[in-house]
């Protein structure tokens, strides 16, 4: 019942930050704060499917980027090689791609746990990155790809931000309902206590390669939608400091919530970009904040506003109000 | 506690959020806005090229400034990003209302930005970047450079190994770079360059350690094994040190000649080595603090020195170079608004740069949008008339600016591709 | 192919992996005692580079004094970081995560103190007196300050192990990694300990970049790449184990010797290569027992 109450909470709370985000091209006084707020999209559906795996599964993937990377490269170079017609098809291309990628990796990383499985996955995604830099005939190397245009009816910059918002409304959907659904409680599950649900007679790894695909496949959703917004891809997208971000967005806004990696995604690009403009020391400013919030907010900024709620609203029931 | 912990977490953002990133005077103003790296290890190049921009803006302003505007820039560290330079662009772009985009050390970074200067019609000067891709291959019309690109250096070191030859017959020849884009260009450029010359010559080895490779032994007993007679060296940066320093007690550098024409004589190696620096290397970068002997080099590494405490590396000269481009531009034009007469102007650029020598002066390329320079290449010999530096650079060989451009049929061929 | 060049090249791999131990033995250190994935231990790397720079060339001292203090200022540097601020998260839920977070904000941070302290300039350091030719032996060229090195690395690694292994201090440090609570109880101050394990494990990333920057370049950004190459040892050799940091140490330079003189295009990816067939094989690292895989 309670859980309920509070699904529900999130549920509108998310519906208001999308409607928010749907009236920002009304409201915006430049196109620069479409980048910014598209950017905050795009991060959010993929630190929240890196957070299916880590917050909800309990698996701490550090080669996520391998997913991005793939997304983003297969837009990339469906369009440098056969035109802008090719981008929508390469996007969905993509996502079935990294969908594969991840069924025949996944069996390989999914039979460790831990610090292990985390550094197999980064390996792999390292061998990616390596693969597409040193493929320098194929996929440009180290200059990326420049000039990847979506086809001409998103090609307007409004255009193309309402149909990120549309795919990315759609994923966050798609993720809520897994999240709260008996699967999601199976992983939930996984996380606490993988022997029992062994003992139930229920399959630990099958559900962890389910949710391993479909974060991938996630993933290289916001990688392909991301080269649309640059207009370039490069080989930084499949570099292990890219998982890494989406690691620190997903603790930062707060992994025990649905909704804590969009939030952890936005305060990350938003402090980047406000520090990074107004002092070379970014650096300094970036580390106490992070250190500040890292001691004082130990559930994360969502987590923590949750609690605060509680807090509230327990304390008027006291009252009798 | 909790009540406190929020406050602080709100004050930081509303800090932030008030804070304005920068104020425009209120006069006529001329808005670069630069884009380099300032932290990590290309941070020493982004310090060097803000500095000197900073210095050839203040030296224009107190002349009066270019037709009635005065020059004004704001810098963001690119962290070396190229998703994240793009966003500064845009910014600079829509919010700031900047006339030029400025900077980039990085080839990466540049190819991103040159896209949104593309898209946006802003005209964006490269200052230090060397990807001879931004004028040859992905060309497009707002983008300018104004140092040496690769093809460039490698046109020069040809030349020098092919006179070489003449004087020391060598034949085998070896290469080591960083494992990306500019360290494989540097080699084809070298190779192309050297058979269109018709340089006889066998490989011995081509070696890619990683960018920022902390450890070089072991390439240096491979190399050591091949026994090359020349070493061509495309690395930069902290990287040329580390190699260097590693290779001095095996004896490497006596027994094979060292060349490294891009970015080998940069000043931060003198200055960084000391008297450890062996003699008789064979260096040369994209500005010399002591070639030519002018007026103006002069000036301008002095000048330099009074403003900062160090000599510059070489990056510096690229972003003065870049201020005074922008302040010749507007001139011809008389203002900075209308990009495409700005363009036209930059087209037929002629400017006298710290890097000319006497009766040479720079000028823009109108097909490629790349400066056209003399390009010098010494070896390293005692002299410390640049304090840390115990060695620097003499025995200059210099090369006519017109022989080093890449021929049309390259440009051609690279450009249908 | 001549034999003299297979030592050689072996040699080669010796030097690359020791001053890959020592930053990696006190990353296993932390994972082993403490507990802790300390993110920044790079940043320790770097900042004992910076520490001998300015010990030996400004301050004037004898390269090895320097090395030692060095290794001092590191560590007292990492205690007072984990006595300050990771002192707080232990417990917490969700611990490692916020360990993560927690001491990449310390690579955030320290990047900038050394900016603002020893600005951007490329620093270098001498290699020390009568270390800075080479020795011949049997025709081949060897460079006398890599052989100190090894030699170096060597000392370290047995010292350590005699330390952890024979003291008092050591037999407590490998209880904590056991059970904090039990040890607590029979009066032993477990948060000095760990403050200790973690001054001791900085020491030891700082000694590593002091002994480096004669042979390498001492530039801001130098931590973060030294981290995932000791990461990856740390976890060949099984967390948290001295003598696997070792053997991991040494397979990940040799592999990378050889690679360079061999399949010199593919040589950049061979260490996650390596990595890749270890953990598909022996997903608990070469040496460590406990049982990591799920039945």
């Amino acid at each position: 019942m309670e859980s309920n109450k509070r699904g529900w909470t999130t549920q509108w709370a998310g519906i208001a930050v999308l409607a928010l985000f749907a009236l920002l091209p009304l409201v915006k006084t430049s196109d620069y704060q479409l980048t910014v707020a598209n950017n905050v999209l795009l991060w959010a559906v993929f630190a929240m499917s890196f957070n299916m795996l880590f917050g909800v599964t309990g698996m701490l993937s550090f080669g996520q980027a391998l997913y991005f990377g793939f997304g983003a490269y297969s837009v990339g170079l469906f369009a440098y090689y056969q035109g802008t017609w090719w981008f929508l098809p390469a996007l969905f291309l993509g996502m079935a791609g990294s969908g594969i990628l991840a069924l025949l990796i996944g069996p390989l990383v999914l039979r460790l746990t831990g610090v292990y499985f985390t550094m197999l996955t980064l390996a792999f995604a390292q061998l990616g990155w390596g693969i597409v830099v040193k493929w320098y005939d194929f996929t440009n190397g180290d200059d990326g790809i420049q000039g990847i245009m979506p086809p001409a009816a998103l090609s307007n910059k409004v255009v193309y931000y309402y149909f990120c918002l549309v795919l990315v409304s759609v994923s966050v959907w798609f993720l809520w309902r897994i999240s709260r659904s008996p699967f999601g409680l199976m992983l939930r599950c996984i996380r606490q206590n993988p022997s029992r649900v062994r003992f139930l007679g229920r399959r630990v790894k099958r559900n962890q390669l389910r949710i391993y695909v479909i974060s991938a496949v996630f993933t290289a959703l916001a990688g392909g939608l991301m080269a649309g917004v640059d207009n370039s891809v490069h080989t930084g997208m499949w570099y292990w400091t890219t998982s890494g971000e989406v690691i620190l967005m997903s603790i930062l806004g707060g992994m025990g919530q649905f909704f804590g990696p969009f939030v952890g995604a936005a305060i990350m690009i938003l402090i980047e970009d406000m520090v990074g403009a107004r002092t070379e020391f970014w650096s300094m400013v970036i580390g106490i904040v992070m250190l500040t919030m890292v001691i004082l907010l130990p559930k994360g900024v969502v987590g923590e506003l949750v609690q605060l709620k509680e807090r509230l609203f327990k304390r008027s029931s006291a009252l009798g109000v | 506690m909790q009540r406190n912990s929020w406050s602080v977490f709100l004050a930081v953002v509303v800090a932030l959020a008030v804070l304005p990133s920068h104020v425009w005077a209120q006069e006529k103003v001329i808005k670069i806005g630069a884009i380099y790296p300032m932290t990590g290890r290309a941070g020493l190049y982004g310090m060097d090229s803000v500095a000197a921009m900073e210095m050839a803006m203040e030296e224009i302003n107190a002349k009066g400034g270019v037709a009635g505007y005065k020059l004004d820039a704001l810098s963001t560290d690119s962290k070396v990003k190229p998703d994240y330079s793009v966003r500064i662009a845009k910014r600079y772009i829509e919010e700031d209302k900047v006339h030029f985009l400025f900077g980039v050390v990085s080839s990466g970074v540049g190819l991103a930005v040159t896209e949104v200067s593309k898209q946006y019609k802003k005209i964006f000067i490269g200052t230090d970047h060397a990807a001879t891709e931004l004028t040859v291959d992905n060309f497009q019309p707002y983008y300018f450079r104004v140092s040496n690109n690769t093809f460039q250096s490698m046109a020069a070191g040809a030349i020098y190994l092919k006179e070489l030859q003449a004087q020391k017959p060598w034949k085998r020849i070896a290469y080591i770079g960083p494992d990306y884009a500019y360290g494989h260009s540097q080699w084809n450029e070298l190779r192309y360059c050297l058979d269109r010359l018709g340089v006889q010559y066998e490989v011995a080895g081509e070696h890619w350690p990683k960018l920022a490779q902390p450890d070089y032994t072991p390439f240096i007993t491979t190399i050591m094994k091949d026994k090359p007679d020349i070493l061509v060296s495309g690395f930069w940066g902290g990287d040329t040190v580390a190699f260097i320093k590693q290779a001095i007690p095996y004896g490497l550098l006596k027994n094979v000649l060292y060349f490294h024409p891009d970015a080998g004589g940069n000043y931060e190696l003198m200055s960084s080595m000391g008297d450890e620096l062996p003699d008789g290397l064979v260096l040369s970068a994209r500005h010399h603090n002591n070639w030519p002997d002018t007026e103006l080099n002069r000036k301008f590494v002095g000048d330099f020195f009074k403003r900062t405490g160090r000599y510059p590396s070489y990056a510096a000269e690229g972003a003065y170079a870049g201020v005074y481009a922008i302040a010749y531009a507007v001139e011809k034009v008389g203002n900075p608004d209308d990009a495409d007469a700005l363009v036209k102007a930059l087209e037929g650029m002629k400017l006298k740069l710290p890097e000319d020598p006497e009766g040479f002066t720079s000028y823009m390329d109108p097909d490629t949008h790349q400066i056209v320079q003399m390009q010098a290449i010494g070896v390293t010999m005692p002299n410390a008339d640049f304090p840390p530096a115990k060695k620097m650079l003499g025995n200059w060989k210099i090369y006519k600016a017109e022989d080093l451009l890449p021929p049309k049929e390259y440009i051609e061929m690279k450009r249908k591709k | 192919m001549d034999p003299s060049f297979l030592v050689i090249q072996g040699i080669s791999g010796l030097t690359m992996a020791m001053i890959l131990f020592l930053v990696a033995s006190g990353l296993t250190l932390l994972f082993g005692v403490v507990n802790v994935f300390n993110f920044a231990h790079g940043s320790f790397y770097m900042l004992g580079a910076y520490f001998a720079y300015t010990f030996v060339s400004i301050l004037g001292f004898n390269f090895w004094v320097s090395l030692l203090l060095a290794g001092v200022a590191a560590g007292a540097f990492g205690m007072l970081m984990e006595m300050l601020f990771l002192r707080r998260i232990y417990g917490r839920a969700e611990e490692a995560g916020f360990q993560i977070l927690l001491t990449y904000s310390f690579i955030l941070i320290i990047d900038d103190l050394v900016k603002m302290v020893w600005g951007t300039e490329y620093k270098s350091l001498q290699r020390p007196d009568g270390f800075s030719g080479s020795v011949e032996l049997l025709g081949m060229v060897l460079p006398s300050y890599n052989l100190a090195i090894i030699v170096l690395g060597l000392l370290v690694a047995v010292g350590s192990w005699l330390v952890l292994s024979r003291t008092r201090g050591g037999r407590i440090a490998r209880a904590t990694a056991i059970d904090r609570e039990m040890l607590s109880t029979l009066g032993v101050n477990v948060p000095l300990t760990l403050s200790l394990t973690f001054g001791i494990a900085t020491a030891l990333g700082g000694v590593a970049g002091a002994l480096a920057a004669p042979l390498r370049s001492v530039t801001p950004g130098a931590g973060i790449e030294v981290i995932i190459d000791s990461l990856i040892v740390v976890v060949l050799g099984g967390m948290g184990n001295f003598w696997g940091a070792l053997l991991g140490s040494l397979i990940i330079g040799e592999v990378t010797a050889f690679a360079v003189a061999f399949v010199p295009d593919w040589a950049s990816l061979f260490s996650f290569l390596v990595m890749i067939v270890v953990l598909i094989f022996k997903p608990e690292g070469l040496f460590s027992p406990a049982k990591v895989r799920r039945a």
